[in-house]
């Protein structure tokens, strides 16, 4: 299955949700926040999210600096 | 009314149709409470004070050291060892006497803000540790009292506005739930001074257009600034139906 991961082209092996995604990528789970298509997925629905073909992924940190 | 100085300190908003006078008569009467004057506070600050924001009270437990002044532009190299609130009230009474500026310095426990958030319209996070972000968060959705947050390190900036005296607004922890001390700062991460400035400045644009009546291009949205490349993601932002703080009671 082919799929965006922060603008990167990413060939994924099987079908996989969410949280599967983040430990497959070795991303720590805790701190991380996860959007499909621009939408935030809250992290209690990351294991009910199943990736689609063709979904662009956007992963980043939250950052509490200022 | 506004005094004849009044018309003319802000006659460069007057002149815009979206503020004029009775919009600057808005920004009078407005309350904001700022918490964190570090590099997101300093130019929030003293913006919000410049456009004649009537009510400022300013919230911070530090006091000023040399390596803050890389980004902090409120403080100067005479400042070193003053407490951050009491420099930043003075900058400000200098820069505005006609706004009330009030200056708590502590680290507020819960009771004490949700005290202050009564007194409040908006509250600004400008805070750098994500503890104290989660319970602003918290008593900002219990308060019903709209939050822009704002957060930065390295080259990053983050930005998001909960309106919470909408009660099917999101909030902070249905973004990111963690309140572990696993998240970047300032102090270990690094930062260029510019990149939390612009952060801190959109949060006082965005307190401005609250209070005059402009619609937010960020409500229920997480920007994200990439300073290398300036340029800018867009997220949307639903409510997690099982948030422990916004989710229903
Ligand atoms: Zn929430």
């Amino acid at each position: 299955m082919k799929i965006q991961v922060n603008e990167q082209a990413l060939i994924l092996p099987n079908s996989m949700n969410l949280e599967q995604l983040l430990v497959h990528l070795e991303k720590p789970l805790i701190g991380s926040a996860v959007a499909v298509n621009m939408q935030v997925i809250s992290r209690s629905e990351w294991t009910q999210y199943n990736i689609n073909e063709g979904d662009n992924i956007s992963l980043f940190q939250a950052i509490a600096g200022g | 009314m506004l005094s004849d100085n009044e018309l003319l300190r802000y006659s460069r908003h007057l002149l815009l149709e979206e503020v004029g006078e009775s919009g600057q008569h808005k920004l009078k009467q407005a309350k904001v409470l700022i918490i964190g004057m570090g590099g997101l506070g300093s130019p929030a600050a003293l913006y919000l004070a410049a456009a004649g924001i009537g009510h400022l009270v300013l919230n911070d437990f530090d006091e000023i050291e040399v390596s803050n002044l890389q980004r902090q532009i409120t403080y100067q190299s005479s400042d070193i060892g003053e407490p951050k609130v009491e420099v930043t009230k003075q900058r400000l009474q200098q820069l505005n006497s006609d706004i009330k500026v009030r200056s708590i310095n502590k680290q507020m426990p819960e009771q004490q803000l949700s005290m202050e958030l009564t007194m409040a319209d908006l509250v600004l996070d400008c805070t750098d540790n994500i503890a104290t972000r989660q319970m602003i968060n918290k008593a900002c959705v219990e308060a019903k009292v709209p939050l822009i947050v704002g957060a930065a390190i390295r080259l990053e900036g983050q930005l998001m506005f909960f309106d919470h005296s909408q009660a099917e607004s999101p909030c902070y922890h249905c973004l990111f739930p963690s309140s572990e001390e696993q998240t970047l700062n300032c102090s270990n991460s690094g930062i260029i001074g510019p990149v939390v400035g612009t952060i801190g400045t959109l949060q006082a644009l965005e307190a401005i257009k609250y209070f005059v009546g402009l619609p937010s291009g960020i409500k229920n949205k997480l920007k994200l600034f990439d300073g290398k490349s300036l340029d800018w993601q867009t997220f949307a932002i639903n409510k997690d139906p099982q948030c422990p703080v916004c989710g229903q009671a």
